[in-house]
């Protein structure tokens, strides 16, 4: 270190301002007041006036007591739990088709990969909608023709079907994100371990089996991870294809929130006690996910 | 390399027709849809191919409403979507290059620093940025929301930009750091050695070296920007500040939908980040994988 010129750590500080000053205004800051918010009485009329009532425990016990938050928490988790299972094992098929470079169509493939990712996902919502609407739609019309349906069917209008249709709009969306990693992760595993297995009599089946999945289970445990964070997220979707509906059958937490929060009666308190109770279960298995990345520091 | 077998030739054959088609087949409807006029796609609902093809609704999109199609045939008013897109389509422009550039250059300091100077404090740091890029977006709009009201930033690009910039900021750290901790720090001892304080051999050696991630970073930033609903659906309000997102999604709303003209809209909302993607894929693909696992 020369005369005049910073510490490391002085330096480190100096370079992390505008970061850190990024990370404190518009994500730690916030948080906690979400959680003065979700302490007191924010609606319209306290927006206005500025001053916002202490509540206590209120905008929590109405929360708990509201039959549409459980039923919007039970929506998510069937979400996530059928979105990431999709998008690991699709991600996985096609990774698997993609990384086999003496088929000379994977080329093809592996470029068209990220193309549904490129899709805005509001635009993504509107063209699912479009493909499933009961009278217009191209899934009935296909189906018609192939003599698979004879009546339309209404996608959109039964509970189930609507979830289905969210998930799989969802998966088509965010599975190139999957095959990516999956992809980079096969290409991490030397060929010298196929030519043994195949030295030793293994099958091409065998090989998938006892090679190739066991080497990929890092990646594959980190996109579980992953996806389940991200699927919490959902929102554009659900907004472009079903607002929630039928009924409330395809309400889940961020749209709770966002309903709850910025639509009529506008109950910012009562959104930000959901928001809160969403970003601890978010938040427990994101440290779950930072201790098993970050056991050994290293970057890959 | 061994060769292949022909069933397995032939198996990865058919896999990779079925990944194509599982990546292609959804646009399909959309480019028919958009394709033909409201009156053909009302009549026959059992057709698969429009009767006759017409550029008519994207003619109407991007003259904001003013060339008169035959959609007029059927109503006398339009979404107000329609008139909406030409501005809505700078706005996002203007917010994807604001946002692309400031959080380039705050995170390029950033993960300089944490890929270089190890302190357990920035470590810490590193791993605050995969925690918080795993929080739903909607929990930190409740509170922005009140924030942004109270400062009076509620319906400004700039306002728009400021909160982008903070959320995204933490993903292209993590993309950055992987591809600085990849120089090897003798070029800047070289260059220091040579005379360059530690802030010189950044600029003039580390930040050159490191386009292509800088590239990265700032393509997926863009498309990220572009594709952002729930930011600027909040904090504004005013037809003239909305971006493409919150124009499109103000389709939903719509007491009846043009299904021809709303797939027209799509295609050129989502023209952008598709020819981006396509034409800087490489770039895409390495930032994605090296923002992925730390982050």
């Amino acid at each position: 270190m020369r005369a005049g010129e910073l510490s490391a750590g002085r330096l480190a500080l100096l370079l992390n301002a505008p970061a850190l000053a990024g990370l404190f205004l518009v994500l730690a800051y916030p948080i906690c007041f979400a959680g003065y918010l979700s302490l007191h009485t924010v609606s319209i009329r306290e927006l206005r006036s500025g001053e916002f009532p202490f509540a206590g425990l209120a905008n929590f016990a109405r929360l708990l007591a509201d039959p549409v938050f459980w039923l919007a928490l039970r929506h998510t988790f069937v979400f996530v739990a059928a979105s990431v299972l999709l998008e690991v094992l699709i991600g996985l098929a096609i990774a698997l088709v993609i990384s086999d470079e003496r088929v000379w169509l994977s080329r093809l493939t592996r470029v068209l990969i990220l193309v549904p990712w490129a899709v805005p996902p509001v635009v993504n919502g509107l063209l699912w909608s479009f493909i499933l609407n009961a009278q217009f739609g191209y899934l009935n019309r296909v189906l018609h023709k192939l003599g698979l349906i004879s009546e339309y069917i209404n996608w959109l209008g039964h509970p189930w079907l609507a979830m289905g249709a969210v998930v799989a709009a969802y998966v088509w969306r965010t599975t190139p994100f999957n095959v990516l990693l999956y992809h980079a992760a096969l290409q991490g595993i030397p060929a010298t371990l196929y030519e043994a297995a195949a030295v030793d009599g293994a099958s091409p089946w065998q090989s998938l089996w006892q090679v190739t999945l066991p080497l990929l289970r890092p990646m594959v445990a980190v996109t579980l991870i992953l996806r389940t964070t991200f699927g919490f997220m959902v929102f554009d979707e659900i907004l472009a294809i079903t607002q929630g509906g039928p009924g409330n059958d395809t309400w889940v937490a961020a749209w709770y929130t966002y309903r709850r929060a910025f639509q009529p009666p506008f109950d910012i308190g009562l959104g930000a006690a959901s928001a809160w109770i969403l970003a601890i279960i978010v938040g427990l298995i994101a440290l779950a996910y930072v201790r098993l990345v970050y056991r050994r520091v290293e970057y890959a | 390399m061994m060769r292949l077998s022909w069933p397995r030739r032939v198996g990865l054959w058919i896999g990779n027709l079925c990944a194509i088609a599982f990546l292609l087949l959804p646009f399909v409807p959309v480019v028919l849809g958009s394709l033909q006029s409201e009156k053909s796609i009302q009549q026959d609902t059992r057709a698969l191919l429009p009767a006759e093809c017409t550029l008519a609704n994207f003619r109407l999109i991007l003259s904001g409403g003013r060339t008169k199609g035959p959609i007029f045939e059927q109503v006398s008013y339009l979404p107000k979507s329609v008139e909406r897109f030409p501005s809505a389509f700078l706005n996002s422009l203007v917010v994807g290059v604001g946002v692309t550039g400031g959080a380039l250059a705050a995170a390029s300091l950033s993960a300089y620093a944490l890929a270089r100077l190890r302190l357990r404090w920035t470590q810490a740091l590193l791993q605050a940025s995969v925690i918080s890029r795993m929080i739903p977006l909607v929990v930190l709009m409740v509170p922005l929301y009140v924030l942004f009201r109270r400062y009076n930033l509620l319906n400004s690009l700039s306002g728009v930009i400021v909160a982008e910039i903070g959320l995204l900021l933490p993903y292209a750290v993590l993309i950055l750091v992987p591809y600085f901790a990849t120089l090897p720090p003798e070029l800047e001892d070289a260059a220091r050695i040579d005379g360059c304080t530690r802030w010189q051999a950044f600029l003039r050696v580390v930040l050159p070296l490191s386009t292509p991630g800088l590239a990265a970073c700032g393509v997926i930033l863009f498309i990220l920007s572009w594709h952002e609903l729930l930011v600027p659906l909040i904090l504004v309000s005013r037809p003239e500040f909305m971006t493409v997102p919150v124009v499109l999604a103000g389709l939903v709303s719509d007491y009846f939908v043009f299904f021809t003209l709303m797939m027209a809209i799509c295609l050129l909302g989502l023209l952008p980040t598709l020819i981006l993607v396509l034409a800087l894929q490489k770039f895409v693909v390495r930032g994605l994988v090296s923002g992925a696992v730390k982050g």
